[in-house]
């Protein structure tokens, strides 16, 4: 599929309403859901057939390509995206009649499948080979961008990315030391192919971490997002952190939406989010120009411990 | 451990009608063509088809004497140092020889001097120049451990044919970089040890293969990793993990005798490769350090 029918793909499979109605254009206030979720239990079935539903996302016959962030094997800690909420949004999306593929490309380790096996995808989610793509070994077309922020002038990308009609960004609500918080849209690093640019994907971080996120940003604007704040990490994340339950999902088609509601969730600034406000705007970004529906932030916000070099970050 | 040889026939029907090979399954890519070229030498084995894999190779490698990591991709990448691995007859001496000098122009953007010249208009001070150099994946970015440590592999193998005082302290320089690169517990991981002051853990590959890289260098410098590396051996995450870590063990003469073998699948064309290339070594054949 080349690159202009990905997008015109994308467009027709996002123009439907959301929640409320939504005209193509002009720019509305984008919609983020906040879902309670206590724990990774067999309730996050219905939570995420609930969540779809109210963004009535039009996916019957389309290809939707959901992406984890998969980045160490550590089974028992809350760095990778839980592998239940992963296999609820597949049932979730095939209800809806969509083909459903999950894709990642991870960062730092090579055994893609076999980080996926000790984060318990193989066992939660019947099949998960036949319908996983590595993406750090997927093919590749290279792709320019228009209006770079960072030093890129191109990227390669993968096929499975390029040629979806929806990309559901499904990060776990982290801090990060480099980029102060990664969401929906830092998770889009894993869309950058290993097998060429490396492990890590250094040319992401020489072109500058938050230019490149908003670069990425501009070529997905309207990829979905399904944050897993169930239970995320604080302190030294994305790696190195603490478990930190905040009990939540966030949801929405507007990566920036999500990723600032998030960051007011965590008791992040986001503000001070460079790549936030690369990507979005200081208005776009502001709580009343999000439409909020689900739970209110004040009710499920949870203090997300930072490392020192972050404190500044802290929502004030 | 024996040499599987079911798993050869395996990466032998893998092979793509072009003459590379897939790392699972689609378009060929240079890394799984060179892993299962390395697993034929390895298993004493004749490649089948290889007069299209040497044209597919061959038209792999770019003007600038690099290799691109698969067709669709204009850019020599660290792929470069996996080709230089095979024997020059493999893809020709002339081409050889230029994947080499690409290599050799080659080293971490950290030591670009236009960075430190841009470092210095910033910060108003001249840093003294970076003592150890290693290789990026991409050219224009920073030095890591996996490139390195093939670069270094690539060297040795050159050195063998016509040593050089040159070549001799690049792979001396590079091997110290892949020291100073190590982890607190003693292995490696993808190259960052220690960020924002706190250490970070090693991983099972790269501990094998920066020993695979260290080969010959002081034993009395490398407890520490030997540790680490046996005590990785009992941990089942990866066939990759487990075959890199026999490879550098076995360089070092450090493999227990009772090293629990992978019970994990392999589940790349790499994956199968190294598995096999791993019981070449204990068999008394490393195909990257014999000839």
């Amino acid at each position: 599929m080349r690159r202009r029918d990905f997008l015109l793909g994308s467009a027709a499979a996002l123009g439907l309403s959301g929640c409320g109605s939504r005209p193509a254009a002009p720019r509305v206030r984008p919609c983020v859901d906040i879902t309670r979720a206590a724990a990774y239990s067999q309730d996050i079935y219905g939570a995420m057939r609930r969540i779809l539903a109210q963004h009535r996302l039009n996916v019957r016959g389309r290809r939707v390509v959901l992406k984890p962030n998969l980045v160490e094997f550590e089974p028992e800690s809350s760095i990778n995206t839980n592998p239940l909420v992963v296999h609820a949004a597949v049932e979730a999306f095939r209800e809806l009649g969509a083909s459903v593929v999950i894709a990642e490309g991870p960062g730092h380790r090579r055994g893609t499948l076999d980080l996926a096996d000790a984060a318990g995808y193989f066992q939660i989610i019947p099949g998960f080979e036949d319908i996983f793509t590595d993406l750090n070994l997927d093919e590749v077309s290279r792709v320019n961008l228009q209006r770079p922020v960072s030093r890129l002038s191109s990227l390669y990308l993968p096929h499975t990315v390029l040629g979806s009609d929806l990309l559901v960004s499904m990060p776990k609500m982290k801090t990060h030391h480099w980029a102060g918080a990664t969401l929906s849209m830092k998770n889009l690093f894993g869309i950058v192919p290993g097998g060429v640019y490396g492990w890590p994907k250094n040319v992401l971080h020489w072109a500058g971490i938050h230019q490149s996120i908003a670069d990425l940003h501009s070529l997905f604007p309207h990829h979905f997002a399904i944050v897993d704040g169930i239970v995320g990490m604080d302190g030294n994340g994305p790696i190195q952190g603490r478990p930190k339950a905040a009990g939540v999902i966030v949801s929405g088609r507007d990566p920036v939406a999500v990723d600032a509601t998030c960051c007011r969730i965590m008791q992040i600034d986001p503000a001070r989010i460079e790549y936030l406000t690369l990507a979005g705007g200081l208005e776009g970004i502001e709580a009343k120009n999000i439409e909020q529906i689900g739970e209110n932030i004040d009710s499920v916000a949870t203090r997300f411990d930072l490392i020192m070099e972050l404190r500044e970050l802290r929502k004030v | 451990m024996e040499i599987d040889h079911s798993a050869l026939d395996n990466i032998q029907a893998a092979q793509n009608p072009d003459g590379g090979w897939p790392y699972r399954q689609g378009g060929s890519w240079t890394e799984p063509t060179v892993y299962a070229l390395l697993a034929h030498q390895a298993g004493r084995a004749a490649p089948p088809r290889i007069a299209e894999t040497k044209i597919w190779l061959g038209a792999s490698q770019q003007p600038d004497g690099g290799f691109k990591p698969r067709r669709s991709v204009d850019q020599s990448t660290w792929v470069t140092s996996l080709v230089a691995l095979l024997p020059p007859e493999t893809i020709g001496a002339e081409s050889h020889a230029r994947a080499l000098a690409w290599l050799l122009r080659q080293s971490g953007m950290e030591t670009s001097p236009f960075l430190r010249l841009g470092n210095f208009i910033r910060d108003g001070k001249l840093a003294g120049p970076p003592a150890l150099s290693g290789w990026p994946w991409f050219p224009g970015t920073a030095a890591w451990v996996t490139p390195t440590c093939l670069a270094i592999l690539a060297l040795k193998q050159d050195y063998r044919r016509r040593p050089t005082n040159g070549l001799r302290e690049r792979i001396a320089n590079a091997q110290a970089f892949l020291l100073s690169r190590r982890c607190a517990d003693g292995g490696w991981n993808h190259g960052s040890a220690r960020s924002l002051g706190y250490n970070s853990d090693s991983y099972p590959e790269t501990t094998g293969q920066a020993l695979v890289a260290l080969a010959g260098a002081d034993p009395s410098r490398l407890p520490e990793s030997f540790r680490a590396a046996q005590g990785f051996l009992g941990q089942q995450r990866s066939s990759a993990g487990a075959a890199w870590l026999r490879l550098g063990l076995l360089a070092h003469q450090q493999l227990p005798a009772a090293a629990p073998l992978s019970s994990m699948p392999c589940r790349t064309l790499p994956d199968s490769a190294l598995t096999l290339m791993a019981a070449a070594a204990e068999r008394g054949y490393n195909v990257f350090l014999d000839t």
